[in-house]
């Protein structure tokens, strides 16, 4: 009987009911064990205080500010701060006091007076004795959010993220008049792009991990960010059918994810003031970007071409987190989302790569040798022009 | 015939001081402004975090720019005052009773304990101390006599206690290899040894691992005063000079010397002062030492007698103006008493300590053992682990205020070897 209640030794029991008891008897237990307490008193020891410094920031040459978090089970009390071995007076703002509870973060204002490219050492020292260490290696002065500073970002942004896009895209005329053969390797080309974005975003997504403090386990808030990302996307397109649009907006949007990273990179490069970005690194940028535009527009080369609009929207989508990624890294970004975004994006490129193949397995072969030399030539194209491109 | 007369001169005066004192008013309220400033941009530079109330502040009453070096805050542990401390000497009970060879017996009373002491405002130690106290008791006899201390140990760990006097019998040396070796936990021992030779001199757990034992605090001074008798006897053991050099003024400035050491003013055998212009003469005893929080094999807390900047000013704003804390003050000093510090050395992990003083040069007798200085007019001594001697300071001549002295590491002071002489 598939209907609403079955029947147990007599007694109709709905079926909800029925998928609601383990939940309720765990409450039941949860509550018992709040209100009993019956492991109170099974302590082996103390759990080990853990304070991350998850970043610094440096708003002038005589203030060094630590963005601290409680890592730890217990809470923690920072009882004194060294500079450079030195004990030194310091305030801790966004916090009532000096003691952090568990996964609270707040910010140590130190008024040191630091000598820009001189690494500075600090030690928090808590209530037990335990030292806490991070070095800011060759201090900068951060320029500071202004307007012309924003603006400046703007600007790098469009040219080496929205301009090689756009010029990218210009090759969709000439993709319309491709043979299938050669449309499909183009795909495959784009395949490997991404491919190699993946691995570009995710190894930086780990190194961007190891500084996120201890109790969020940051390896694997990248793992479950890349899968859930992967299978977020892999879900709406199940429901909405693969339509060669959609599959574009797909690729634009892993592209982008991919780009708001690199609008990161430069603009924390700006924030540690460690920003060169001559000539000759806008132009790597843009060389290395240009590969991106034909593989945004490959998926609607056949049949009907979609309007103008939504060509600037999938540049626009492709292109402008670079200007995003900028403005956000300059403002001393918070390694946790740092590494959630870059995550996210690596989702979605594994997600599109999937979802590419499977376009040109429906219109015709994958495993041709022009398209697996095509997605490798791709992949080794960006790694050559990434080379230009090291911030 | 001044060119201004008394009223105008006044007038003028007054004019000075409210200005100046406007400017005061305003320099602070400015600078408490931009303090805030800072947090608040520090606030809005932060991605994450909620923008909020500056926190407790660090060292001081208002925010410089270059930042106050120094313990942030005050000790909040009452337990140990490192200031009472400086003057304290342990003189246990002198028995009626001779030994066999005539010698007085002094009685003292030690254990050892397992204690958290406070090191730095916040910062706590497990510590194990004789007495309950890093450092030890200052014990304090006199030359010649039998001291006897009847050790209980009630820590956790076998203890010892090691003296470094010159001892005649083995079995007295407190080593884990002779005598009755270590003491476990509530187990008792007399120690038997000779006051000898007058000095300063230091005492410590010798179990093993000794590195262990000394930097986790079981040490103290041990001070064995002249007995001015003795020297009339026999002057040229407590001087450099060869027997022949020793004139009858040099032997009389020795004798008086030796009564100048016993200066303890309710010891019994208070000598009679008068080798010295000074009204007096002020002991100090500062044991340096150190703690390694972290257990690195470094020192993150440096101080003479544990606790750091206990000696240093309570707040500064760097422009010369000070203020007492609580419990982080100046020693203050009166400078018609002669200053007498008995400095010890028991820093671990590092190879050595010093002591420097500021705008003062002093004379140094290395070990005490001499009644003539063994440096003379020196402003910086060096010495070893378990090295001491005694500092001899004149501030008579010298303008009142702050005198810095401290580690010439200068990694020591900055972790909290650093302190002042109030001169008054």
């Amino acid at each position: 009987m598939a209907g609403e209640s079955e029947t147990v030794g007599g007694i109709d029991v709905p079926r909800w009911l029925g998928a609601l008891v383990p939940i309720v008897l765990l409450a039941v237990l949860v509550g018992a064990l709040l209100v009993s307490s019956p492991f109170a008193g099974v302590q082996s020891g103390e759990p080990l205080p853990d304070v991350a410094v998850s970043h610094t920031t440096l708003p002038n040459d005589e203030t060094v500010v630590l963005h601290v978090t409680n890592a730890g089970a217990e809470p923690v009390t920072i009882q004194q701060v060294l500079v450079n071995d030195a004990y030194w007076s310091f305030s801790m703002a966004g916090t009532d006091d000096r003691t952090l509870a568990p996964a609270e973060s707040a910010r140590i204002v130190v008024p040191y007076h630091w000598e820009p490219g001189w690494d500075i050492g600090v030690a928090l020292l808590v209530d037990g004795g335990a030292t806490f260490h991070h070095t800011i290696v060759a201090p900068q002065p951060a320029p500071g959010l202004t307007t012309d500073l924003l603006l400046l970002l703007a600007g790098i942004g469009i040219m080496v993220g929205v301009v090689p896009i756009a010029l990218g895209m210009l090759w969709f005329p000439f993709m319309r008049t491709m043979s299938d053969r050669l449309l499909h390797a183009t795909l495959a080309f784009a395949a490997g792009v991404l491919g190699f974005l993946a691995f570009d975003a995710g190894f930086e997504a780990f190194e961007v991990a190891a500084s996120v403090p201890g109790s969020l386990e940051g390896n694997l808030l990248v793992v479950t960010g890349i899968l859930g990302a992967a299978l977020l996307v892999q879900a709406v397109s199940a429901r909405q059918g693969e339509s060669p649009l959609a599959l574009a907006y797909m690729v634009a949007l892993g592209i982008g994810l991919h780009n708001l990273a690199e609008g990161l990179a430069i603009g924390s490069a700006f924030a540690l003031g460690r920003a060169s970005l001559g000539a000759f690194l806008v132009i790597g940028f843009m060389i290395h970007n240009v590969t991106e535009g034909p593989a945004v527009v490959a998926p609607v080369a056949r049949g009907e071409r979609p309007s103008l609009a939504h060509f600037a929207a999938l540049g626009a989508l492709a292109g402008l987190p670079v200007i995003a990624g900028g403005w956000i890294g300059s403002l001393a970004f918070s390694p946790t989302l740092g590494a959630l975004f870059l995550a996210i994006g690596v989702g979605a490129i594994l997600q599109v790569d999937w979802e590419i193949a499977s376009m040109i397995r429906d219109r015709g072969r994958l495993g041709t040798a022009s398209n697996i030399l095509a997605a490798l030539v791709g992949f080794a194209l960006m790694y050559a022009t990434d080379l230009l491109v090291v911030l | 015939m001044p060119s201004i007369g008394y009223d105008a001169a006044r007038e003028l005066t007054e004019r000075f001081e409210s200005r100046l004192l406007a400017r005061l008013e305003d320099g602070v309220s400015r600078r408490a402004v931009l303090g805030g400033a800072g947090t608040l941009g520090a606030a809005a530079l932060g991605a994450t975090g909620s923008a909020g109330a500056n926190g407790d502040h660090g060292g001081g009453s208002d925010e410089d720019h270059h930042g106050k070096f120094g313990a942030a805050r005050e000790y909040d542990d009452d337990g140990f005052d490192p200031h009472e401390f400086l003057g304290e000497f342990e003189t246990g009970e002198l028995l009626g009773a001779t030994d066999a060879d005539g010698r007085r017996i002094r009685e003292f009373e030690l254990d050892a304990r397992d204690v958290p002491i406070e090191i730095a405002p916040g910062v706590s130690f497990t510590a194990w101390a004789y007495n309950g106290q890093v450092p030890g008791p200052t014990l304090r006899a006199m030359e010649g006599e039998r001291i006897r201390v009847k050790f209980t140990n009630r820590g956790s760990h076998a203890h010892t206690i090691h003296p470094h006097l010159r001892n005649l019998d083995p079995a007295e040396d407190g080593i884990p290899q002779n005598g009755p070796g270590v003491l476990e936990t509530d187990e008792s021992y007399e120690y038997e040894w000779i006051a000898q030779p007058a000095g300063c001199h230091f005492y410590h757990c010798h179990s093993l691992p000794l590195k262990e034992h000394i930097h986790r605090g079981l040490y103290g001074a041990l001070i064995v005063d002249p007995d001015p008798e003795r020297v009339r006897e026999n002057p040229a053991a407590y001087t450099n000079h060869h027997a022949s050099q020793i004139t009858p003024e040099l032997e009389d400035e020795l004798v008086a010397r030796a009564r100048s050491r016993n200066e303890l003013p309710e010891y019994e055998y208070r000598g009679v002062h008068d080798y010295t212009d000074h009204d007096g003469v002020n002991e100090m005893v500062m044991v340096m030492n150190g703690f390694d929080t972290n257990f690195d094999g470094d020192n993150e807390v440096y101080a003479a007698n544990t606790r750091a900047f206990a000696y240093g000013v309570g707040s500064t704003d760097g422009k010369g103006n000070w203020e007492a804390g609580e419990t982080k003050k100046p020693i203050r000093i009166d400078r018609n008493e002669l200053q007498r510090v008995y400095l010890l050395n028991t820093i671990e992990f590092d190879l050595i300590n010093s002591f420097h003083t500021h705008s003062q040069f002093f004379d140094y007798y290395d070990h005490g053992t001499t009644l003539t200085p063994t440096h003379k007019t020196i402003d910086t001594i060096m010495q070893c682990q378990a090295q001491r001697g005694i500092v001899e300071l004149d501030y008579s001549d010298h303008g009142s205020g702050l005198y810095m002295f401290h580690a010439h590491q200068s990694e020591f002071a900055e972790l909290g070897w650093m302190s002042f002489f109030e001169v008054v």
